[in-house]
């Protein structure tokens, strides 16, 4: 208990510094805040046009379409805007060496690097979510308690994946454009339905970018309120990060440093 | 009882480097076929420090110093060999002995760039879960031996080198390790800055007996801080003794300067001993203590035109060291 209290003044204080240094650049602080919410809303008017087309699409209704985006946004926001350096540059560190700064303080190491480094901009995301989940229509208990469980669970396997795409660094050296590619496109997939893809794409959105355990399965759970599926995305959260854990402490041993010069933005 | 903070056994690393020829072509055929190389950076070191100690571990460049330090603050895994700082495995123990540790790399700055000083000083002390009390008292203290109160509200990047430097060390020293690494601190650093670190490291390990281990490239940090030196050269130990055995082992040259009364007409030649320079009224000198002795060089200098002034020198210790380097 006293572990756990510690670890979360550490944090917090460890998140106020990132927010100080933030604040340093206030304009550039509002104006990333205000463009993720536009290139938000220019996907989002995208979709409302193309369903006063279509109508449906694969079993998708424009409501159930601003369902998968209030997930996969909030639960994007969520994650990221807290773990800004696995989302960017955890594979960076690992190559440049930049690790060393951590791995002097006496603080669990991954904790430390995820919570080094926030992306305001993010707090777009999570306000977007929650607009889009207004116009859903969906306003029962049960239904905004799935809703946050499940982004929240989303939030959780977006951190864990950037972890296992940013470890790869320390197998294969330079591999910070494949790993935050690998990110990107799991966050753009998520964004459609998963009844567009078949065959072996669908089968990929299940495992080497698990996209549909942070879009359309999180959908299926709030829909048809599904509390087995529920308890499997549990799973898929807790699998995610076992890998996780994995890949970056087996890694670290095959760390090498450097001598590049860093400073902490 | 002595009290042995480092022991070192064997310690070594090897790492694995991938070697592209040059330009283009090099990078393209790269893509399918990697070529790596073995590159020693430390073979099979020995040593161990006591508390309180001040240690100057020095080597030319890429002798290994600064990945022996990484691997004795737990950043790097060996390759082979053991390492106990203060009872811990450095790479096992890396969180233990982070409480108790602490480092500054001269090129790794652990400030936070846009944030002033302060505000990086408050979060080592959650990092290191300071009681506040304690905290403000060790701050104070820090702030007056390193002379940095009013820099501390500045951000770290509009600080100049050396007052950035300052702040570092302060930094590191928060939770009162009982061994701090030094990798280079002074790098880049004016007279003035480099002695107010100096004196506050030494004040430092007096008052606290912190042990320091410190690289550096510059003789003036070891001569002012360190009775003892260990060398490393391509990774192995080369020496390991007191700076005065280093000096008396290697100081078997010595430096004359004259000056005379007259000027002078001739060039000016002593057997066994070598004209390093020649003006009007003065020669400076240099010869071998073991084949001429001190007294007979002084002498013939008398004997050949009258002097007003004799000063005999070591070298400094500077070009000792670049001697022992060279081999
Ligand atoms: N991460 C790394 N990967 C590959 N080789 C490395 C790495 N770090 C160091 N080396 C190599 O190991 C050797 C020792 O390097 P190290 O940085 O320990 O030297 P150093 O004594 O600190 O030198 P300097 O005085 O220049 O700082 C060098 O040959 C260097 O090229
Ligand atoms: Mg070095």
């Amino acid at each position: 208990m006293k572990r756990i209290q510690a670890e979360l003044i550490f944090l917090r204080a460890l998140v106020g510094v990132n927010l100080a240094s933030a604040m340093e650049y206030r304009a550039s602080f509002i104006s990333q805040i205000v463009g993720m919410f536009i290139n938000n809303g220019i996907y989002f008017v995208f979709w409302i046009i193309f369903f006063n087309q279509f109508g449906t699409i694969r079993g998708y209704n424009v409501d159930e379409i601003f369902l998968l985006f209030a997930i996969v946004t909030l639960g994007y926001g969520l994650g990221f805007m807290f773990a800004g350096n696995t989302r960017q540059y955890m594979a960076y560190l690992v190559a440049q060496g930049r690790l060393d700064y951590y791995l002097v303080f006496p603080r669990n190491l991954l904790l430390h690097v995820i919570f080094s480094k926030m992306i305001v901009s993010t707090v777009g995301d999570v306000a977007f979510g929650l607009i889009a989940y207004s116009f859903t229509g969906r306003f029962t208990l049960v239904e905004i308690g799935l809703f946050l469980t499940t982004a929240v669970l989303a939030a959780i396997i977006f951190v864990g994946y950037s972890v296992i795409t940013g470890s790869l660094a320390f197998y294969m050296g330079n591999a910070q454009y494949a790993s935050q590619q690998m990110t990107n496109a799991m966050l753009t997939f998520a964004l459609y339905p998963n009844s567009l893809f078949s065959g072996a794409a669908r089968m990929m959105l299940y495992t080497v970018i698990p996209a549909a355990f942070v879009g359309s399965v999180p959908v299926d759970i709030v829909r048809n309120q599904d509390g087995r599926l529920l308890l499997l995305l549990v799973g898929a959260a807790i699998l995610v990060w076992l890998i996780a854990l994995f890949l970056f402490y087996y890694g670290l041993r095959r760390y090498e440093s450097g001598s590049a010069i860093n400073v902490n933005i | 009882m002595r009290d042995v903070v480092v022991h070192v056994n064997g310690l070594a690393k090897t790492f694995r480097v991938k070697q592209k020829a040059a330009g283009l072509r090099g990078s393209v055929r790269s893509l399918w076929h990697t070529e790596e190389k073995e590159v020693t950076a430390v073979s099979d070191i020995t040593f161990s420090l006591e508390k309180g100690e001040m240690l100057a571990f020095i080597g030319p460049n890429g002798a290994g110093k600064s990945t022996t330090i990484k691997m004795l603050t737990g950043i790097l895994y060996p390759s082979a060999g053991q390492a106990s700082v203060l009872g811990y495995t450095p790479w096992k123990d890396r969180r233990k002995l982070g409480y108790h540790v602490g480092s500054v790399f001269g090129q790794k700055p652990q400030l936070w760039y846009h944030l002033p000083a302060e505000d990086t000083f408050r979060l080592f002390a959650r990092i290191y879960e300071l009681d506040m009390g304690e905290f403000q008292k060790r701050r104070d203290f820090l702030v007056e031996s390193f002379q940095i109160a009013d820099l501390l509200q500045t951000p770290v990047r509009k600080l100049s080198l050396g007052q950035r430097m300052k702040c570092e060390i302060a930094a590191s020293l928060l939770h009162r390790p009982r061994i701090i690494f030094l990798d280079e601190p002074t790098i880049g650093l004016d007279v003035v800055a480099k002695q107010q670190i100096r004196d506050a490291i030494r004040y430092l390990n007096e008052q606290e007996q912190t042990t320091i281990f410190l690289t550096s490239h510059d003789a003036g940090d070891i001569e002012s801080l360190c009775k003892r030196v260990v060398i490393i050269n391509h990774g192995r130990l080369i020496y390991d003794n007191s700076t005065s055995a280093l000096k008396r082992q290697y100081l078997r040259r010595k430096i004359i300067d004259v000056r005379f009364a007259e000027p002078l007409t001739a060039p000016f030649v002593l057997p066994c001993v070598e004209t390093l320079k020649q003006g009007t009224y003065g020669v400076k000198l240099e010869f071998d203590g073991r084949e001429i002795p001190v007294e007979t060089v002084v002498q013939q200098i008398m004997a050949a035109q009258s002097c007003q002034d004799i000063t005999i020198a070591d070298p400094p210790l500077e070009e000792i060291i670049r001697e022992i380097y060279k081999k």
